[in-house]
């Protein structure tokens, strides 16, 4: 995941019949799940873009030495697919530079995983998007930091907003479910309500954004990136507003609490969710610094196994217990730690 | 009947798991919820359903499991898990 966006997890919606029960994986019915619902594949580490905020302090050259192979890729994802695990991410960096991104993208949907593709949209030609068509991905969520060109241009390095504009059209054209996503700075807080908007005059059908986190690239240029607490106000304001204008249309989905509450929360109950990095090692959770497993090393099957034991290491509670002392800890997440 | 485009569905120990993808929701099934999406996959009738399940749960109150599957078949419509096709 490229972007210093609070993570999408695995919602959970409970239902009010008993026979539709919520799946939680911290001490119910999640810790019986044979594997994960939900992989998040970071395929490189490589973007053409250098964005001020990412997560991953992705850019040009910025690929990991030690990615894995393609044999390696193909394995994981035919692991994945002989789990049946529902639903897969691929993103990176920037996934569509990995070399072999169609081929995996096809292998998985052939196997019967839904696909989403997180993408900054630079490679988004329209043959790119008949490909992703015709393997039935899910959904490709592209990042649209800004609504003018300026706000575009000067949060997405390298990037060229009219030149994302219509890769976004060309998904839209091609029939494929498009979603956007949004990192607030305090040059563009101030467009929400057009980003909105123009998401949803460009097809997309989904729309998220939350509160920009202290890591990555976004340590560096936090003093003139980040937004203010008084900037945030109105931002959300605007999205509760927009998210009751486009109820029914398109799904407005935010963030307002921020990492700490997400963190509290995850530790309740974890996501079957598992984050797997471009060198093959998998993460709890993309918001912790916390490793659970090597793909190069270990079974798909037998990192899942250990993803429970992995929460409960008292490391990871004192860690979120930590940032509600020094928020700014988030900028350790690249300080692997084994569990 | 089917489920619904982005609905997946996985059997578990415990009986199975719905996903909507789109939306990222997740339900947990008992072993007869389960049962009548397995049912549902297989391109049985909706109305074939209940008996199904009555007769291969005969020995548990299978009138009981009977009535769950109709009702639980109402939900899955309610929520948009299922297509008519």
């Amino acid at each position: 995941m490229e972007e210093a966006a609070p993570e999408q997890g695995t919602e959970v919606d409970v239902g009010e019949d008993r026979r539709l029960q919520p799946v939680t994986p911290g001490e119910t019915t999640s810790g019986n799940l044979g594997a994960p619902l939900y992989i998040a594949w970071q395929l490189t580490n490589e973007c053409n873009y250098a964005c001020l905020h990412c997560i991953e302090e992705s850019g040009p050259g910025k690929a990991f030495k030690d990615e894995l192979e393609d044999d390696q890729v193909f394995s994981v994802m035919r692991q994945a697919v002989e789990l049946d695990v529902p639903y897969v991410s691929l993103s990176g960096g920037e996934p569509m530079l990995h070399p072999r991104f169609f081929d995996l993208a096809k292998f998985g949907a052939e196997g019967g995983a839904q696909l989403k593709i997180e993408t900054n949209g630079h490679y988004l030609t329209e043959e790119a998007c008949q490909r992703l068509k015709d393997y039935a991905v899910k959904s490709v969520q592209v990042s649209m930091d800004g609504a003018t060109r300026d706000t575009f241009n000067k949060m997405r390095v390298r990037g060229d907003f009219d030149h994302v504009l219509q890769g976004i059209r060309n998904v839209h054209a091609a029939g494929v479910p498009l979603e956007i996503n949004y990192s607030p700075t305090s040059f563009n807080v101030h467009e929400i309500g057009r980003a909105v908007d123009l998401a949803y005059e460009l097809g997309a059908g989904s729309f998220y954004t939350g509160r920009t986190m202290y890591t990555g690239n976004a340590v560096k240029t936090w003093q003139m990136m980040a937004p203010s607490d008084a900037e945030y106000g109105p931002f959300f304001e605007v999205l509760y507003a927009k998210r009751h204008e486009y109820d029914g249309r398109m799904r407005v989905h935010f963030h307002e609490m921020g990492l700490l509450h997400e963190m509290r929360e995850r530790l309740e109950h974890p996501a079957a969710l598992l984050i797997v990095l471009p060198n093959g090692l998998v993460k709890l959770i993309n918001a912790l610094p916390f490793i659970c497993g090597d793909l190069r090393k270990e079974s798909l099957k037998a990192i899942w196994s250990n993803f429970q034991r992995a929460w409960q290491d008292p490391r990871i509670a004192q860690f979120v217990d930590d940032l509600s002392d020094n928020p700014k800890k988030t900028a350790e997440l690249h300080r692997w730690i084994f569990v | 009947m089917k489920l619904a485009k982005y609905v997946k569905f996985r059997q578990e120990k415990f009986g199975g798991v719905l996903f909507e993808t789109r939306s990222e929701k997740v339900y947990a099934l008992n072993p007869t919820a389960a049962a009548v999406v397995r049912e549902i996959q297989a391109g049985t009738p909706e109305g074939e359903i209940p008996a199904r399940l009555e007769a291969e749960y005969a020995a548990q109150d299978g009138e009981q499991i009977g009535r769950e599957a109709r009702a639980f078949t109402q939900q899955l419509r309610e929520q948009g898990l299922v297509d008519e096709s």
